[in-house]
């Protein structure tokens, strides 16, 4: 069939053999033991274009290989490893099955050489995660579940309609840098935008990811929107639109973090903000910057995880993560609160941590090609990043006030995944040669200059200092058991709403037409009763009487349709 | 050290990473913590005199300005959203039942366990 074996066909073996497996150790070794397997296979494979097979029809490229495919396979790999230790105590085989297929299409949709295949990885990814969702078994998750569905399934048919009309004006479904331009490569961006989380679409994210299991939001955490990022980086590089929907990005989530008081939705608007300085990196497009938009993608996938673990932690033990319900957690789940503390350290891009040596790429980027403005953005929006992720989260979580939470420390597989994933967000801050010898294109960069340490630490420490200044005085918002309203409002309340207001208007016009005409019938019948009952005029005759009347009236008429 | 009587607090059931961070209880030792962050915030903004910074843009090149910038920037960022709330906040069950957030996580996805059991 294909001369390579397609790594995400050892997720879909994995996930087909797994139910026969006696429940507890045998599939949790199976869930480990998947992604490495395909780990290596993408380790090995060639560069170049393989696995073409033909599908009703068409040529589809299952394994097109080269540095930016193999940076978020492997990536994707490591991902997908972690999170199944994390997920080890699981028993669920939905949740064990859905995460695998969901991984597998992922890491399919990374090296598929054209759009079809693509658009099928694409859908993959909406219908396998979304019961990791389901999985919690609640009407509120039933529901939020359905809206996240619709929204990608949505993403998937717009990406379709895309590829139809490019095929129909190119005669070509190849997966290659577009412009945009025409109707085609606008439905393409917009698909590719909606599941990246663009501002307007984004809020899918945020409603869907805090309602997913303690483990599965783990999972979600690293696929959907970084296959979007990647998708952007091979479809649209350089093109100059994403420059500024990517500084927009950065910025108006961070507000919403401040106020929100679920941790899980305060990640989830973080992750919104990260994607942000991908897609400006994207937009730039110069190869200093998509490899910054590879790099940051790569840390990010880590520390993120590595947060939600932390706070997933916490919600296994205590049953909440509201920042309004916890506190003080640093004296029972103290090895939580430090591997909390450095995915914090890390996504804030801290000297010696992950994120300051990926997203510094973009950053030097946008200032190499003269982005004034977008700079300054990207600035307040590291800033911004540090105080809601790197500070809130760790702060309501582990220390402010004393929630008399006593919950025991996180179990050890959890503990070991976190500890791994610490360890490399660490490693990769110290020394992130290995992790640039991935990128796409050959790195020429030092992060670690006198300027950049001490800007970045000027920055850093001084956005502590405003945030300590603030708390003191009383003057930052306290955690309030509340939701807010982004613009999944517009479809969760104004649209029903207006839907509910047309219904009862056409239902108000159909009865005041429905009675006109009852009104109608009853006076027909009553005039008829009046001539042809028993008391009427033509009930005082004999038949005949009344038929030769009928026939006379039919003749006269008769004859005035002839003399007209 | 300040200990909640309704809690237990014995420091003997935490674990030891734990009972050794216990000086963060005592208020005294987190303000020594928040001098030691306002001295060392100063000796950031010194350090700005003393090495040559390499700048893209002639705003970097003001003396203290990623602190400047980094402190004006988040403070403004937690008025803004201080702000916002009075527009956007609404209540826990504002979209119940069709929302997790007014709903308890269930419990056979969860193990509680506290310190003492």
């Amino acid at each position: 069939m294909t001369d390579l074996f397609p790594p995400f066909l050892v997720y879909v073996i994995g996930a087909l053999i797994l139910p026969f497996l006696p429940k507890g150790t045998p599939r949790g070794i199976l869930t480990l033991i998947i992604p490495v397997i395909g780990a290596l296979l993408i380790w090995q494979l060639p560069q170049g274009m393989h696995g073409q097979v033909t599908l009703a029809g068409w040529e589809l490229t299952l394994l097109r290989v080269d540095k930016l495919a193999v940076i978020f396979g492997l990536i994707f790999s490591l991902a997908a490893f972690l999170a199944m230790l994390y997920a080890w105590h699981v028993r669920d085989q939905v949740q064990q099955v859905s995460a695998l297929l969901y991984a597998g299409a992922a890491i399919g949709a990374v090296f598929c050489g054209d759009l079809i295949s693509l658009f099928i990885f694409w859908e993959g990814t909406a219908i396998a995660s979304v019961f990791l969702i389901w999985a919690r078994k609640t009407e509120g998750a039933y529901h939020t579940g359905m809206r996240y569905l619709i929204v990608q399934i949505s993403s998937g048919v717009i990406l379709l309609g895309g590829v139809a009309l490019l095929y129909h004006e190119t005669g070509s479904t190849a997966f290659e840098a577009m412009t945009l331009g025409s109707l085609s490569t606008w439905a393409i961006f917009i698909a590719f935008g909606i599941k990246c989380a663009f501002p307007l679409l984004h809020n899918w994210l945020q409603d869907a990811y805090p309602a997913a299991t303690v483990t599965g939001t783990v999972v979600l955490s690293a696929f959907t929107t970084k296959l979007a990022v990647y998708a952007l980086a091979r479809g649209f590089p350089g093109t100059e639109l994403l420059i500024y929907i990517g500084a927009v990005m950065t910025l108006f989530p961070i507000f919403y973090a401040v106020i929100e008081n679920d941790l899980r939705r305060v990640l989830a608007y973080s992750l919104n903000n990260q994607l942000g300085f991908m897609v400006v990196g994207v937009g730039i497009g110069t190869e200093l910057s998509l490899n910054g938009t590879a790099a940051h993608a790569f840390a990010h996938i880590l520390y993120k995880a590595l947060l939600f673990m932390s706070v997933g932690a916490v919600l296994f033990r205590t049953g909440t993560a509201k920042g309004s319900e916890l506190g003080g957690l640093y004296k029972t789940m103290p090895l939580t609160m430090i591997f909390c503390v450095v995915g914090a350290a890390s996504i804030s891009a801290f000297p010696l941590f992950s994120g300051f040596v990926t997203k510094s790429l973009i950053l030097s980027g946008a200032a190499h090609e003269g982005h004034y403005i977008v700079w300054g953005i990207l600035l307040f929006a590291s800033a911004g990043v540090f105080h809601h992720s790197g500070i809130k989260i760790p702060y309501f979580a582990f220390f402010a006030h004393d929630s008399g939470l006593r919950p025991k420390e996180a179990p050890k597989h959890m503990l070991l995944a976190m500890g791994i994933t610490a360890f490399i967000c660490i490693a990769v801050g110290v020394y992130p040669d290995p992790l640039y010898a991935l990128l796409p294109y050959e790195v020429e960069y030092v992060p670690y200059t006198t300027t950049h340490v001490i800007t970045q630490l000027q920055l850093l420490f001084f956005s502590a200092l405003a945030f300590t200044v603030l708390m003191r005085t009383g003057i930052y918002p306290p955690e309030l058991k509340s939701v807010n309203l982004d613009t999944d409002w517009s479809y969760r309340r104004l649209l029903p709403a207006l839907i509910g207001r047309l219904v009862s208007g056409f239902t108000g016009l159909w009865l005041f037409a429905e009675g006109f005409i009852e009104r109608k019938r009853e006076k027909i019948v009553a005039t008829l009763y009046r001539s042809h009952g028993p008391e009427g005029r033509m009930a005082r005759v004999w038949p005949t009487g009344s038929m030769v009347l009928s026939i006379a009236i039919i003749l006269g008429a008769t004859l005035v349709v002839n003399f007209i | 050290m300040v200990h909640d009587a309704k809690n237990n607090t014995d420091p003997e059931t935490l674990p030891w990473l734990g009972r050794k961070l216990l000086f963060l209880d005592n208020m005294k030792n987190v303000d020594r913590i928040v001098y030691g962050l306002y001295a060392f915030c100063a000796v950031l903004l010194l350090t700005d005199l003393f090495y040559y910074k390499k700048t893209y843009f002639t705003i970097e090149d003001l003396p203290g300005f990623y602190g400047i910038y980094g402190f004006v920037m988040c403070a403004a960022l937690v008025i803004c959203a201080r702000g916002m709330r009075i527009f956007l906040m609404r209540d826990e069950n504002y979209y119940a039942p069709k929302d997790v957030e007014s709903e308890p996580y269930p419990e056979d996805g969860l193990d509680r366990e506290t310190v003492n059991d």
